[in-house]
């Protein structure tokens, strides 16, 4: 929620005309980078849509080209000019639909929201897909298209809505309503911007692809203005459990998020105020805190002084308050993460461990790993690296993530767990908080919070060592297989000489059974089936 | 191989004799398998540490040491095939009243095993064996295993030592009088226990190393006047000219001489004669000929002894003709001879030292160049005759 405070200091501007100016904040810096970020932010309001209500998400992600286009439109600013290819970014979901009143200020409005409660989600600053539409709007001057559905509903909604800068407020092209005659429900956004393909075609494709890997829950298709079609077809219906709603923790407030807290709460007073809006917190810490700010308790919330709120915030964390709990928070879990790397890395083994949840500062998080070796996974000296925050891709900055420096091979050692330094490894790992402590401000590269990278190391040690025990298993076994074959290669002379020199008193077949037998009692880990299976001819 | 004519008795009996022992060995192991015991070989090991000199019998022998080769250790498994391979095949010869020689026998067990390794799904193939030398290996350990040399088993080599002399024998049905060579001599043959002794005039044996000087006493008639089987092993000896060297000596009780060259080699010859190869320990007991004298070539022949009061046969100036400057590798031969027990005898301290001070060499074929007379009616006779000769 700190985002907020920067918003905040640009009083002058709408949210809206704050954020036309600032684009590349959001991602939008270039149109490359602008159409691989409309379709992360899409696809990811698609799955929040899907998931986190226990749908079993079926997302479509369609990009055409739509020819040459330029900024011609509602609010264009004459100053910047755009050219390229225009395209549609359409994303399709069977989620649980928008309430009609809602969807003018949830595509049309940035910040459209007002609760102080923390969830684990996606969606970046709760306004990836507004800037979407709105960078779409600057670039085409083409309004953003919306059809909607709630599930019990028997209408369906048709939207085509912009943003008004100037005054942050949605604008409403076209509206119709459609009577419904499925059950069908969920959303379908498109938007039209200026983008280059073949600049953002690689991360967009990747971007698809480790979605799958971390949704292997969900049907995926996708389909790019080549005509190139990928489809991930679900391969479980176990979903994770979806995140809560939780209450802040005291720990993990600032100045800023506290003076909107108290202003807004209706509490009457501040003992209250400290019960009711923050988790962990009961009568006894309320006081302690407030006794420790030198503050009375039935103080009024609103009519705390700026220099009363920082002395709060001193004795909160002077305070000892019971720790943040993980438990609103939602990881994918060892089976998903193994599953999800199985079905599209198609590597000869793969292994997952969730770690229990941990906190910094007043935060709560959960770090996944996941590993992945052989099959059609490529060689490299490098292990392919799946990060994660909140079940978002990153792929951007890789070499500044906290998670880099520490799979790194110059930096971690895989031959001690028996993996050659060419080799077809990937190792996934997921981070999920309340807030992910992202490095700067593009938030594809996750911050060396020390608790974090803690945890991420135990992480990425603990798959480790599944792979290495894997791997000496395997290599045992290679072993033994080796052993049986040198032996089991030799029978048919061993049983040939016997037979002469028995005056062919034991049959030779007999022999050569009795052999096998002997041979196969030898090895734990494989058994040779027929000799014939070993041995070709003996001339 | 195989022949219409009738085996001689002596061939019949090795014949059924080696089948049987190869058999009750084989046969334990065909037991094992059908018990589900795993097979394995015992056999005592041919390696030095495990090579001794019994001091009571004065030739050398394998000590106790065993080793086990079983079929399922996965280091032992081709060998241990291998080894049955071979049996088998000796086995079927014997048999079949063949008489195969070891190349024979290589190239009768040298065949190619085309298999499948499971791992890497490739084909593979393998030879039973590659060169000869795997497989004469293979034929030393059944000898070890069955205890029972290879001539035994009715396996040919290459004929080398000669004889002639005063003595008729019968070999294969035939009676042969080994007087009535001509200019030649008796090839003896590689399974010399199928020779049968029939009488003999003779009062010493006298094996030369060097089959140049064999033929030239020979045309002399060197074995007539003197009353002497006349054997050459024509170099190293080999297995046969040992084992009849040996039955002479046994049967007949007549004394073995053995004349070599003058240097570390050539004495070596004479310790194999005596005590048995090193490196082939097992066959001693039935090549060795313990009580083999040593007539010379000696170091103190050339240059005389105070110690032994003995006088040189050669002059000066013959010595300088004839002596080669010993190499380095002559002298690392001597280092080795002076580690062997039954050469740490005083007589031979003496010989190594005269040796040693001296760093020189001589050939027999000196000694003929000096003269054939003086070789034949001065030096070997009245070496004989004085007793000068190593024990």
């Amino acid at each position: 929620m700190g985002e907020v405070v920067s918003v905040e200091k640009f009083k002058a501007l709408s949210p809206s005309e704050f954020f036309y100016r600032n684009k590349e904040i959001a991602g939008f810096s270039n149109p490359a980078r602008a159409l691989y970020q409309t379709v992360r932010e899409l696809v990811e309001n698609a799955l929040d849509a899907t998931d986190t209500h226990y749908i079993l998400p079926d997302v479509k992600v369609v990009i055409r080209s739509e020819g040459v286009g330029g900024s011609t439109g509602v609010v264009a600013d004459e100053s910047e000019s755009y050219e390229g290819v225009l395209y549609s970014v359409q994303v399709e979901d069977n989620g649980i639909g928008l309430p009609p009143q809602h969807v003018p200020r949830a595509f049309g409005q940035l910040l459209y929201s007002s609760k102080y409660v923390l969830r684990q989600s996606r969606g970046m600053f709760g306004l990836g897909a507004k800037m979407a539409i709105l960078y779409g709007q600057i670039t085409t001057g083409r309004p953003a298209e919306v059809i909607t559905s709630q599930i019990l509903s028997k209408k369906i909604y048709y939207f085509k809505v912009s943003i008004d800068i100037a005054s942050n407020s949605p604008i409403i092209h076209e509206y119709s309503i459609l009577a419904k005659n499925s059950d069908w429900h969920g959303t379908t956004v498109r938007v039209y911007l200026i983008g280059d393909w073949q600049r953002s075609k690689q991360k967009i494709h990747d971007y698809v692809r480790r979605t799958a890997i971390i949704a292997p829950y969900a049907n995926i298709y996708f389909e790019d203005p080549e005509g190139n079609i990928l489809m991930f077809k679900r391969s479980t219906e176990e979903m994770p459990v979806p995140p809560r709603e939780v209450k802040p923790h005291p720990y993990g407030v600032d100045v800023e998020l506290l003076k909107r807290m108290l202003s807004d709460t209706t509490a009457e007073t501040l003992k209250d105020f400290l019960v009711n809006e923050f988790q962990n917190v009961g009568e006894l810490t309320a006081l302690k805190i407030i006794e420790g700010a030198g503050l009375k308790p039935d103080l009024k919330p609103s009519e705390l002084k700026l220099n009363e709120i920082n002395e709060l915030i001193k004795s909160i964390k002077a305070t000892k308050i019971k720790a943040p709990s993980g438990r609103h928070l939602s990881f994918l879990g060892e089976k998903l993460i193994e599953l999800g790397l199985r079905e599209t890395l198609k590597p000869e083994f793969a292994a997952a461990t969730t770690r229990s949840a941990s906190v910094y500062g007043g935060h709560a998080f959960v770090v996944e790993a996941g590993i992945a070796y052989g099959g059609k996974i490529l060689q490299s000296d490098k292990p392919i690296l799946l990060r994660y925050a909140n079940k978002i891709p990153l792929l951007y900055d890789e070499s500044a993530d906290v998670i880099y420096d520490i799979v790194d091979p110059k930096k971690f050692d895989w031959s001690r767990y028996g993996v050659p330094s060419q080799s077809p490894l990937a190792v996934l790992v997921h981070v999920c908080s309340t807030k992910v402590p992202y490095k700067g401000v593009g938030k594809e590269a996750i911050a060396d919070v020390p608790e974090v990278e803690r945890e991420v190391r135990i992480a990425v040690r603990e798959v480790a060592r599944k792979l290495k025990a894997y791997l000496s298993r395997k290599a045992k076994e290679f072993e033994e297989v080796e052993r049986a074959v040198t032996i089991a290669k030799y029978i048919p002379d061993v049983s040939h000489s016997l037979f002469k020199l028995s005056d062919g008193g034991v049959k030779r077949e007999v022999l050569e059974e009795k052999l096998l037998q002997l041979l196969n009692r030898r090895l734990s880990m494989f058994k040779i089936k027929s000799l014939k299976d070993v041995v070709i001819e003996v001339s | 191989m195989s022949h219409d004519a009738p085996l001689t008795p002596k061939d019949v009996e090795a014949r059924s004799r080696a089948m049987e022992v190869l058999r009750s060995k084989f046969i334990a192991l065909v037991d094992d398998v059908m018990a589900g015991r795993v097979p394995t070989l015992v056999i005592r090991k041919r390696t030095l540490t495990n090579t001794l000199y019994d001091d009571v019998n004065g030739l050398l022998r394998l000590g106790e040491g065993t080793l086990k080769r079983s079929f399922l250790n996965v280091n032992e498994a081709k060998k241990f095939m291998q080894t049955l391979l071979m049996a088998g095949i000796i086995y079927e010869a014997l048999k079949n009243n063949e008489y195969p020689t070891i190349r024979d026998l290589y190239y009768r067990g040298k065949h190619t095993i085309k298999y499948r390794d499971l791992v890497s799904r490739k084909t593979g193939e393998e030879n039973s064996w590659e060169e000869q030398k795997e497989s004469d290996s293979v034929i030393r350990d059944l000898e070890v295993f069955i205890d029972m040399l290879r001539e035994d088993m009715l396996i040919l080599s290459k004929e080398k030592g000669k004889i002639v002399g005063n003595m008729r024998i019968k070999s294969g049905g035939d009676v042969i009088d080994l007087s009535k060579m001509g200019h030649g001599a008796y090839s003896i043959e590689p399974t010399p226990d199928l020779i049968e002794f029939l009488d003999y005039d003779a009062e010493y044996v006298l094996v030369i190393e060097k089959d140049a000087v064999f033929q030239q006493l020979h045309r002399i008639g060197y074995w007539k006047t003197n009353r002497v089987l006349l054997v050459t092993s024509a170099g190293q000896p080999d297995r046969a000219t040992r084992r009849f060297v040996r039955r002479l000596n046994e049967e007949l009780g007549l004394p073995v001489y053995i004349l070599s060259d003058c240097d570390p080699y050539g004495w070596y010859i004479y310790s194999v004669f005596k005590v048995g190869s090193i490196t082939l320990s097992y066959e001693s007991e039935r090549l060795a000929t313990p009580k083999a004298r040593f007539l010379g070539v000696m170091m103190s022949d050339i240059y005389g002894s105070p110690k032994l009061n003995k006088k040189p046969y050669l002059t000066e100036s013959e010595r300088s003709n004839y002596i080669i400057k010993a190499s380095e590798r002559d002298r690392d031969r001597a280092d080795e001879l002076e580690n062997y027990k039954w050469f740490q005898t005083p007589r031979w301290k003496v010989e190594i030292e005269i040796f040693r001070e001296k760093r020189s060499k001589l050939e027999i074929e000196a000694l003929t160049s000096k003269g054939l007379k003086f070789l034949a009616d001065t030096y070997l006779p009245s070496k004989i005759e004085v007793g000068d000769w190593i024990a």
